[in-house]
């Protein structure tokens, strides 16, 4: 497996003697290529230091860390150069219009200027900011501005893209504009992105792996099926049968299942949670009663939603629902 | 790795289009010119009827370019402190620091292209304003600058551009350490007024407790005494005190590039010379003048070096 991330006890404490405050406590992180990795977290969770130290911003307190091969602290310019970062609470500069500030971005660069001209016009194209680029963006909506701001991580071609709360004060329309074009970087491009986010259930679907930070530690972190997976495991699966007939018998002879840890029937619908995947046996059991037609067995996967419910608020010490 | 010269075009850009800039040129090159205005009224209103018309001055130096040695300390002080006092603070606050920085760009490639810039702007601002005052002299006073006086004008054009930069640097470094832009501009601005002012009536105050000039009033039929021992140790005292000032060197340096007539010091009241020094020799007396400006220029500019590249952005 290749990771483009990885951190080794990456540890950053702010201040000293009593006033010192731990952002990011011993941190180990995988992030996968091409992966639409999730870090999230509540405000003040340590995830803006995270990932200032991992493009070089912040230095850390301890531990090591290395983004596309390059050592954070020593060649933090090496990664810069291939890391598009928008970061949170970002600003253009007003007095010029979006394309004058891309090609200040792309100067800062090193692109040349002929190629300059072009790349920044693609780009702008491309975040469908091309009939404001010769407007100042002092003028400009959050939205608008969201655009050029992922116009700016573009314009170097990265092979990594880290948006630092992305949607923060954006409208719907924008988060879901938003949410479309990391799809698209991700599938068309091969890109690797790496969102930051407390907006869970916005940018939380998005995700291929997460990582759930608090008070400057990672809750859980992994594929989010291999996490999901986890936690069905711990916790129990919940199947879903539905069923016509002699549904009575049958939930009789799923009731002397072992591995049943509940069962309830409303209407037509069994709904069980149980110690292990058994589907199967559902079925076996199903076709030896007669006149029983099971018309679908599910399971039910737990939503990232449920993952944060289980793993952050039981960090925090409140007790999740189901 | 972006070169100094990216930064430094787009922050000179910014600077000789922003309203600031323009304005106080306009504002330093219309006193420029309305200081030769007033000259020459004042002439016409004080003889109007002297033979051959009022008398206008003949020299460039010592007279006409009075007005540059008053008047630069103002303007390099306040052109300084109003170019370098958002320069790190103001990109912090609009979040645009975050997006330079996120570039591979070192930190003193931005800082080093940003004191280009400002060293570029100001050179221009001087020179107009100077230019102003010239212009102004040739065509209302009739008094034109001779070669030697073009180019001792032309020095001190350079030192007031390396004047200016001495309250640049400060002013970034004031603004390198204060979270807020108007944390910095009220930090710069207090002080300039204190080198300006509040230092200078210190040096006085003090000069005149620890030493007071003795002065005898005058007996009838005599003129007034003074004791000239007493004046010079009041004299040493407030130049010494005013010397932590960069406005008291710059001061120097203008009397001595501008006035080839002032001395090095010597007995006190001060003796014109008998002969004007030569441009050489002005720039050996302001030597120590000059070398203080450049200290204190270079050690701002390291002070906000420093800082700003161990800065953490957050």
């Amino acid at each position: 497996m290749e990771y483009v991330i990885e951190t080794n006890d990456l540890t950053k404490v702010y201040g000293s003697g009593k006033e010192a405050v731990t952002a990011v406590d011993h941190e180990n992180m995988r992030i996968k290529r091409g992966s639409i990795s999730g870090i999230l977290g509540p405000n003040g969770a340590g995830k803006t230091t995270l990932v200032m130290m991992l493009t070089g911003l912040i230095l850390p307190t301890s531990g090591t860390a290395k983004v596309l091969g390059h050592d954070i602290v020593k060649e933090s310019l090496q990664i810069r150069k291939k890391v598009g970062l928008l970061p949170e609470g970002f600003g253009f500069y007003d007095h010029l219009t979006a394309k004058q500030n891309l090609d200040y971005i792309a100067a800062l660069n090193d692109i040349p200027k002929e190629e300059r001209d072009k790349r920044v016009g693609e780009i702008l194209k491309a975040v469908g900011s091309d009939g404001f680029k010769d407007r100042k963006v002092g003028g400009f909506s959050r939205g608008m501005k969201q655009r050029l701001a992922i116009a700016q991580t573009l314009i170097k071609d990265p092979e990594l893209l880290i948006f630092d709360e992305p949607t923060a004060g954006v409208d719907p329309e924008g988060a879901k504009a938003f949410k479309d074009m990391v799809s698209k970087l991700n599938k068309e491009q091969g890109k690797t992105i790496v969102v930051c986010t407390h907006l869970l259930f916005e940018m939380g679907p998005l995700c291929t792996d997460v990582a759930i930070m608090n008070q400057g530690r990672f809750v859980v972190q992994g594929n989010v099926e291999e996490i999901a997976e986890r936690m069905m495991a711990e916790e129990g699966y919940r199947i879903e049968v539905e069923a016509r007939g002699d549904v009575g018998a049958f939930v009789a002879k799923l009731k002397r299942l072992k591995e049943i840890i509940s069962l309830e029937v409303k209407d037509d619908v069994i709904s069980i949670k149980t110690m292990s995947d058994v589907r199967a046996e559902i079925n076996k059991r199903a076709a030896k009663i007669k006149g029983l037609e099971v018309l679908s067995i599910r399971r039910l996967e737990p939503s990232l939603e449920d993952l944060f419910m289980k793993y952050y608020q039981k960090e925090i010490g409140v007790v999740a629902h189901g | 790795m972006a070169d100094v010269f990216v930064v430094a075009s787009k922050e000179f850009s910014d600077i000789v289009r922003s309203k600031r800039f323009i304005v106080l040129v306009a504002i330093f090159g219309l006193i420029m010119t309305a200081a030769m205005v007033t000259v020459y009224v004042s002439i016409v209103q004080t003889m109007p009827t002297a033979p051959g018309g009022p008398p206008m001055p003949q020299r460039f130096l010592g007279t006409v370019a009075y007005m540059l040695i008053s008047t630069m300390p103002l303007f390099g002080a306040v052109m300084g402190v109003a170019l370098g006092c958002d320069t790190i603070s103001g990109e912090r606050e609009k979040g645009t620091l975050k997006i330079v920085l996120a570039q591979p760009v070192f930190r003193d490639t931005v800082i080093n292209g940003k004191f280009l810039a400002a060293t570029l702007a100001v050179s221009i601002a001087v020179f107009i304003t100077s230019l102003a005052n010239v212009g102004a002299s040739i065509m209302i006073l009739g008094v034109t600058p001779t070669g030697e006086e073009a180019l001792r004008l032309a020095l001190f054009m350079v030192f007031s551009v390396l004047f200016a930069m001495t309250y640049y640097g400060i002013a970034v470094f004031l603004s390198t350490v204060s979270k807020k832009t108007s944390q910095s501009v009220i930090l710069g601005v207090t002080v300039w007024a204190v080198f300006t002012f509040v230092i200078p009536i210190i040096a006085t105050l003090v000069a005149f407790t620890i030493a007071p000039p003795i002065i005898r009033p005058p007996s009838p039929g005599e003129p007034m005494e003074m004791d000239i021992e007493s004046i010079r140790r009041y004299t040493a005292i407030v130049e010494t005190i005013s010397s932590i000032t960069p406005n008291h060197h710059f001061s120097k340096v203008g009397q001595y590039l501008l006035n080839p007539y002032a001395t090095t010091g010597g007995p006190f009241p001060p003796q014109p010379a008998q002969e004007a020094a030569s441009v050489t020799s002005s720039l050996i007396y302001a030597g120590p003048n000059i070398l203080v400006l450049t200290i204190v220029t270079t050690l701002a500019f390291i002070a906000s070096y420093m800082v700003f590249t161990r800065q953490e952005v957050r």
